[in-house]
């Protein structure tokens, strides 16, 4: 093993990674790094195998190729080692559904080699800091969807894990949970914690991650910074509600006045164009109210995963099978 | 709300804090056990029900089949009690066994077993905890249906507290190791469903073809050929000879070489299925 400094040393090293169900392939060819202290979003829609590379390399299910090591051990045969240096939450890794949030973080303190006080204290901590000190005592049965998540995070964290493993850990949130979450986990990054998510969302691998791998039938389809992707997928797009048909097709104009395509719904008095820049939106509403063109509703929307999917399907049938396509991870 | 105040301003202070990176296999096992006893013992619904599932057993069998009493090779007993109550215990043991596989399939559902996985501790303390707790469940069960016997029934074994008390020992030895057996198969199946079918399939058989009911010589001999390979007919075999203060002979060192073999069969198999991909 090489000699690097604690920060410098990537967390995670993955090359060839295969598994397969019978004749089912969950996982092929997966190549990718992660660098100490930074986060990975896996995108990916449910069956892309999302689930499976998490599983690999938090130890819970065997590659059928390739190789991939977590803080320098390899999981296939020191799994111990990792284990030792890992968490994992999501929805096949969970809390004593019986026991309450207090009595869940003892546990997990005390199978971590916490001594029965030292045990308490901690939950107390992380009880406080998730908030569910009022709700400490009811069994865990008993507790909302966000306050599951924040008991399964804390529950990560009574250790002091150098690799987070956090499996669609906002799926099925309200927003202020989410919200909450996002901001609990760029804190960890912060201060050192390794992380790996998966998630449906662009919009929140684009908040959280450094790098992003896009997972597609098993296999890794595109990879990059979020900056990265973005760019490779399009833009954003806007759409601009008018309060009727005449304002709407004047407006059409204005959008093409400055550049942009723009779309008509004559019926929905709605324009819609892709936006190069958000500089553009500025521009926008300075022509749309030179002309005193009165506006119902605007929005500004981020690509989606299935756009995300179509740009990367598109760019694969306008090129030469180019092995660009499978950017590799290299922090 | 200020709830979540507390959680963005004050995030949780994950590195280089507590050190904690694994406990001793003693840790675990006892932590564990605790914690299945708790589940166990916690909901006095649970408790209740389970007591008594036996004990109306017990009151069936020993109404419904009371004229087997009458029968040559029971007679002897006094009682059809006396016969049937020590293959009662082992039976409960096999029953409880099973509930040890369906309670680790209900835990691998739920997902608190999918985190031990990730966790550095042993497997095999996971599945230890487990059989322990359940062995403990056990041996309050078996103490509530000698006592329900004792009042309720007229059961008066010859072998006296004493070979009660070893039954009773006997039968907790026995329950441990068919409890292995159940959990093997919980972590192989690791559904609810299948792993109930496949365990019935398995209790049924042994409860039945055996002495427990009705003494070997009345049986057809097919049966009687099935009962004498059955390891369930030397544990009530041995359990019925001690409560009545008879010599068990081969049958209790048989019975006890058989729990440990299921144990150490059923263990081994366990951790290795345990460790396996989900």
């Amino acid at each position: 093993m090489r000699k690097l400094g604690k920060m410098e040393r990537a967390r995670i090293d993955v090359t060839g990674l295969g598994k397969t169900y019978g004749p089912v392939t969950a996982l092929t060819g997966v190549d990718l790094t992660v660098a100490a202290g930074s986060v990975l979003a896996v995108l990916g829609h449910n069956g892309a195998g999302k689930t499976t590379l998490v599983d690999i390399l938090a130890t819970r299910t065997r590659p059928s190729t390739g190789k991939a090591s977590v803080c320098g051990y390899d999981v296939a045969t020191h799994g111990h080692e990792v284990r030792r240096r890992i968490a994992l939450t999501g929805q096949f890794a969970s809390v004593d559904e019986t026991l309450s949030a207090r009595g869940n973080l003892v546990l997990f303190a005390r199978l971590l080699g916490a001594p029965a006080r030292a045990a308490k204290a901690r939950a107390e901590e992380l009880l406080e800091v998730f908030g569910l000190t009022e709700a400490a005592d009811r069994p865990a049965l008993t507790y909302s969807g966000g306050m599951r998540r924040r008991l399964d995070l804390a529950a990560c964290l009574v250790g002091s894990p150098e690799v987070l493993f956090l499996d669609e850990p906002t799926t099925g949130l309200d927003p202020v949970s989410r919200t909450g979450l996002w901001a609990t986990v760029r804190h960890l990054a912060r201060s050192g914690t390794t992380v790996v998510l998966t998630t449906q969302y662009l919009e929140e691998a684009d908040r959280l991650a450094d790098r992003i791998v896009v997972l597609a039938a098993g296999a890794v389809v595109a990879g990059g910074t979020p900056a990265e992707l973005k760019a490779r997928v399009g833009a954003r797009t806007t759409t601009v509600t008018f309060r009727d048909e005449w304002s709407a097709r004047w407006a059409v104009e204005e959008f093409q006045r400055i550049g942009l395509a723009p779309t008509l719904d004559p019926d929905a008095y709605t324009v819609t164009a892709a936006l190069p820049d958000a500089g553009v939106i500025l521009a926008l509403l300075r022509a749309l109210d030179r002309y005193g063109l009165d506006l119902a509703d605007l929005t500004v929307t981020e690509p989606t995963l299935d756009e995300v999917y179509l740009s990367l399907h598109r760019a694969k049938w306008q090129q030469p099978p180019a092995p660009a396509a499978v950017e590799r991870d290299t922090a | 709300m200020n709830a979540r105040h507390a959680r963005t301003t004050r995030a949780p202070e994950p590195h280089d804090r507590t050190g904690w990176t694994g406990s001793t296999l003693r840790t675990q096992v006892w932590v564990l056990t605790a914690r299945s006893l708790r589940a166990a013992f916690g909901d006095y619904r649970l408790v209740f029900f389970g007591l008594l599932q036996p004990v109306v057993l017990l009151l069936l069998f020993s109404q419904v089949f009371s004229g087997v009493g009458s029968l040559p090779g029971v007679a002897a007993y006094d009682g059809y009690i006396n016969y049937l109550m020590p293959a009662t215990l082992v039976n409960i043991a096999m029953i409880t066994a099973m509930g040890a596989g369906a309670g680790l399939v209900a835990e691998t559902y739920t997902g608190v077993v999918g985190r031990f996985r990730s966790l550095p501790i042993s497997p095999v303390s996971v599945l230890l905890a487990r059989t322990f707790a359940d062995t403990a469940r056990l041996a309050v069960q078996l103490v509530v249906i000698v006592v329900a016997a004792v009042l309720l029934l007229r059961f008066r074994p010859d072998g006296g507290p004493f070979g009660l008390a070893a039954a009773v020992l006997l039968t907790l030895v026995v329950g441990w190791g068919l409890s292995w057996v159940f959990v093997a198969i919980a972590t192989w199946q690791r559904n609810v469903e299948l792993m109930q079918a496949v365990s019935f399939i398995a209790m049924y058989p042994l409860m039945f073809s055996s002495s427990a009911y009705m003494p070997l010589q009345n049986m057809p001999a097919w049966v009687r050929a099935v009962a004498t390979v059955n390891p369930l007919t030397y544990a009530i075999d041995a359990a019925r000879a001690l409560a009545l203060g008879r010599s068990p002979g081969w049958a209790l060192p048989l019975a006890v070489l058989l729990a440990m073999v299921a144990a150490l069969g059923g263990g081994a198999a366990a951790a290795r299925n345990f460790r396996r991909s989900a």
